[in-house]
């Protein structure tokens, strides 16, 4: 009965989502204000049908309808009720409901906003925010349907599809059939359990969601042909919100691969991975561009494209993860829903580009470029490099496709590629970083920007020699290492210089003066703030990409491995079951190994693998001592149950990895600080706004 | 506002002395655009071929080894050399992390059937270079077959869609079970194994 009514809740979304498309179109074609409100309306009434859909959904997990196909595949009755919470995107059809739920979350909420000023973009925000949700509903109610159920025959028999796998429908598929129900389910894959995993998913999601606003409106200013600034004043805290949740997606993932994936890395340039951080790229640029649009009215074509492009990513990224176009640790599993996702891809890039072919001229400069050193000048060369990434990840991807068509052989590339072909690429971003914020806008040389750079630049250099001389004479790393001094140092001068300033103005003490600095320009220093976090990131990603060490080696009890100063000592071996409610859940294989640095003992670690009964699936949990100087990282490969005496280990020592996150806490920071909300900027006057923009352009 | 919908921008645009988009550079983009959706669409059918299914025959296929990696001494083997036997054939590279998460598991796994004969593990080294996969080898204490998979013509057989993936082919050449993505434990292998050893 449930699942009848949680699949016809989702097919009057989906029409609901259609009809709001077609009124739209037909109230703009009509000059209907009435029919456009109604597609309004339509698009708001999405929100609350999804959620009880969904909530549906999540009642079916966590009371165990095993005869739900879906319910069986991602939930156990040994799992926690919270878990059982979220395998509501531990699949692909449920996670594409999820999805869906959130589209239509944030379709209402920019629905909802006072559209006085902007009502032409209105119908048009409606129709690509309404086919996009259309078109994932689509999905779920045609192809991957979350509510579909097992049956058996009136002799108890299965009921199979002909290829021998069992036949899964909402609705009976013969007269006199029955729903047939296991008595449980396969559970969640382990590697999903774990917290990280929990909201590194909803985050990627919110981050995908949340750029397709932007795109929206940027296609709305296309077809109405109202290409000014409006569009890009009207999404830029859509875009640094979406950025801030693909950021910090992104970070979550890598900081679960560490805790589970039991490889010593974070990021393993896999094109899932690569997937989400396209996207991740464009927007960045983008971020980038916008200032220049605004403050100088240049680039129009350019953010146009940016945010495009975007989109497109996004899409093209979820399209080559669930479609089994491309293989992977995160792929989904074999799917239906390709050649839709193909066909949805091909009119969303055709109509895109024609758009923007249609408008070329109108979207014109307002200047010119005076000076190669102005900070519009940098800006460009930063979206340049950004591009030069996402050309070298692209083609990453794309390869193995192209290969297979020239030569029938899928030839994939491994990270050394993207290695090699990316980090002059991210020393040039850096050493820009470094620059920009110093260079004026309009016009600067090379004389005013040496007078600004050279305290810094020598303090780092200073920096980089003593690192020389104590810590590595690694040349790549040494280069590497000047530039994050140079950006921070840069940086921090940059909020000194500003704070004394406001100081000896003002009368305020040091930390009054920084603070009501920050607030005053959020965006500039929000900004400032993420650049010295991605600093820190970056020293933890040169940590362990340079200088990281591993061995592997089977020792007896008592016996111990040394790696880079730190000496590992097996001290025992304990095996037990967890039980939940009286059955066993998980087996646990735990080593207790003491460490020693300098023959001084620092403490226990009790790496260990845990089994899941249900879904038969391992599970590495590295003993992990993190320190600011580097993380030991202990993994219990393998050992002999019977004499329970010898034990294999594989030890990574890698340095500096903490900053990592360090650097994605202060990040979070930062976007934070950029992207709080103003006095709704938005609903001010337009003359205010631009003599606003007069002054800021002054500052 | 709403007015300028229904102006043509292109007479506009000319008014204002504006051009549009060059013909040589639409040309380009349209290209490209048609290019990247054929490969996907390329892409998309091979992907829902799929890989080799369960209850196939295999073809017969050569395996060069590596030297130190042979098989009994020969430094080539065929499939049809292991009529009798199941063969665990798998598909790895020196530079899959995911490959990682299993190596251990296989040799152990190898390590317990050896001594019976009744079974051979066949490692396929995908797109990668003879130096790199030895120190991979070497890392991982492997000591079962291995060797290159030339021109990718074993992994292009099975339609394989990444590494790691591993076939078990029973005693009379038919594929029984296919395994995407690393093993995640000895038992893991044993029970595939077992099940086809009967």
């Amino acid at each position: 009965m449930l699942a009848e009514f949680g699949y016809g809740v989702l097919m009057v979304s989906f029409i609901v989502a259609l009809y709001s498309v077609g009124a739209a179109i037909f109230g703009v074609r009509n000059k209907s204000d009435a029919v456009i409100e109604s597609a309004r309306r339509a698009m708001l009434l999405t929100f609350p049908l999804i959620s009880l859909s969904a909530a549906t959904l999540i009642y079916l997990l966590v009371n165990n309808h095993y005869e739900v196909a879906f319910v069986y595949e991602v939930t156990s009755r040994s799992m926690p009720t919270y878990l059982k919470v979220t395998a509501w995107w531990g699949g692909q059809a449920g996670s594409l409901v999820f999805w869906s739920w959130l589209l239509s979350a944030f379709a209402s909420a920019v629905t909802l906003r006072k559209w006085d000023r902007d009502r032409e973009f209105l119908p048009w925000v409606i129709v690509v925010t309404a086919i996009t949700l259309a078109f994932f509903l689509g999905m779920v109610v045609f192809y991957e349907n979350p509510f579909a159920r097992y049956w058996q025959d009136i002799n108890g028999q299965l009921i199979t599809r002909i290829d021998g796998q069992l036949l899964t429908s909402v609705f009976t598929p013969v007269i006199g059939a029955t729903t047939f129900i296991p008595d449980d389910g396969q559970g969640l894959n382990p590697l999903l359990r774990h917290p990280g995993m929990v909201i590194h998913p909803p985050m990627l999601y919110l981050g995908f969601v949340s750029f397709v606003i932007p795109y929206a409106f940027a296609i709305a200013a296309l077809v109405t042909g109202r290409t000014d600034d409006r569009w890009i004043r009207l999404t830029r805290r859509w875009s640094l919100w979406a950025w801030l949740f693909l950021s910090f997606g992104l970070v979550l993932g890598g900081r679960w691969a560490y805790d589970v994936l039991g490889w010593g890395g974070y990021w393993g340039w896999d094109p899932v991975e690569i997937a989400a951080f396209m996207p991740w790229l464009t927007g960045t640029a983008f971020l980038h561009s916008v200032m220049i649009q605004e403050k100088r009215g240049l680039l129009k074509h350019w953010n146009m494209v940016l945010v495009i492009l975007t989109y497109a990513l996004v899409i093209f990224g979820t399209f080559l993860t669930r479609s089994g176009v491309l293989s992977s640790v995160h792929a989904f599993a074999q799917s239906a829903i390709g050649p839709l996702f193909f066909a949805f891809i091909g009119i969303t890039f055709i109509t895109s580009i024609s758009l923007l072919i249609w408008r070329w001229p109108e979207l014109r400069g307002e200047t010119e470029m005076k000076s190669m050193l102005s900070r519009e000048a940098l800006f460009l060369l930063n979206n340049l490099l950004f591009m030069s990434v996402l050309v070298v990840c692209f083609w990453g991807v794309i390869f193995p496709l192209i290969s297979e068509l020239a030569t029938g052989a899928k030839v994939t590339v491994g990270p050394p590629f993207y290695e090699r072909a990316t980090a002059p690429l991210f020393a040039a971003l850096m050493f820009l970083m470094g620059i920009a914020p110093l260079s004026a806008w309009g016009h600067s040389t090379l004389n005013t920007l040496g007078r600004a750079i050279w305290k810094s630049a020598l303090a780092a250099l200073f920096l980089t020699v003593v690192l020389f001389a104590v810590y590595t004479k690694n040349l790549i790393a040494l280069i590497a290492f000047f530039l994050i001094a140079l950006v921070l140092f840069v940086t921090m001068q940059e909020f000194w210089r500003a704070t004394r300033a406001r100081q000896r103005a003002q009368d305020e003490n040091f930390f009054t003066a920084l603070a009501r600095l920050i607030g005053r320009s959020r965006r500039r220093y929000g900004g400032y703030i993420i650049h010295i976090s991605m600093m820190l990131m970056a020293i933890g990603i040169l940590g362990i990409e340079i200088f990281q060490t591993e061995t592997q080696g089977t020792v007896a009890v008592g016996e111990s491995l040394d790696i880079s100063g730190y000496t590992v000592e097996y001290k025992e071996l304990a095996n037990w079951d967890v039980p939940v409610r009286g059955n066993p859940q998980v087996n646990y294989t735990r080593a207790a190994v003491s460490i020693f640095k300098g023959g001084v003992y620092l403490g226990e670690l009790y790496p260990r693998k845990d089994y899941y009964y249900d879904s038969q699936q391992n599970m590495t949990i590295p003993g992990n001592r993190s320190t600011l100087r580097d993380d030991l990282y202990v993994l219990l490969v393998d050992w002999q149950p019977i004499s329970a005496n010898g034990a294999t280990f594989k030890i990574y020592v890698n340095p500096l990895v903490n900053w990592l996150w360090i650097g994605s806490l202060l990040f979070l920071f930062g976007v934070i600080i950029a992207a709080w909300p103003d006095k709704d900027p938005e609903q001010e006057p337009v003359r205010v706004n631009k003599r606003a923009r007069q002054m800021s352009a002054a500052d | 506002m709403t007015e300028t919908t229904n102006t043509a921008p292109e007479s506009r645009a000319t008014s204002a002395g504006k051009r549009g988009v060059p013909a040589w550079v639409q040309i380009i983009v349209w290209g490209l655009l048609i290019a990247l959706l054929a490969i996907v669409f390329v892409g998309l059918r091979r992907a829902q071929q799929g890989t080799v299914q369960p209850g196939d025959k295999i073809p017969d296929f050569t395996l060069p080894l590596f030297s130190g990696y042979e098989y009994e001494g020969r430094s080539e083997v065929k499939l049809s050399d292991f009529r009798g036997k199941v063969v665990v054939l798998n598909f790895w590279a020196s530079w899959c992390k995911p490959c990682e998460q299993e190596a251990a598991e296989l040799q152990e796994a190898w390590q317990f059937y050896e001594p019976d004969g009744k079974v051979v593990f066949l490692g396929a080294d995908y797109v990668d270079t003879e130096p790199e996969a030895r120190v991979y080898l070497k890392k991982f204490g492997i000591t079962f077959a291995n060797g290159p998979d030339m021109g990718t013509k074993i992994s292009q057989m099975f339609r394989i869609k990444g590494v790691p993936e591993t076939y078990f082919i029973d005693q009379n050449g038919v594929l029984q079970y296919v395994k995407v993505g690393p093993f995640s434990s000895v038992d893991e292998i044993k029970s595939i194994i077992d099940g086809l050893l009967k």
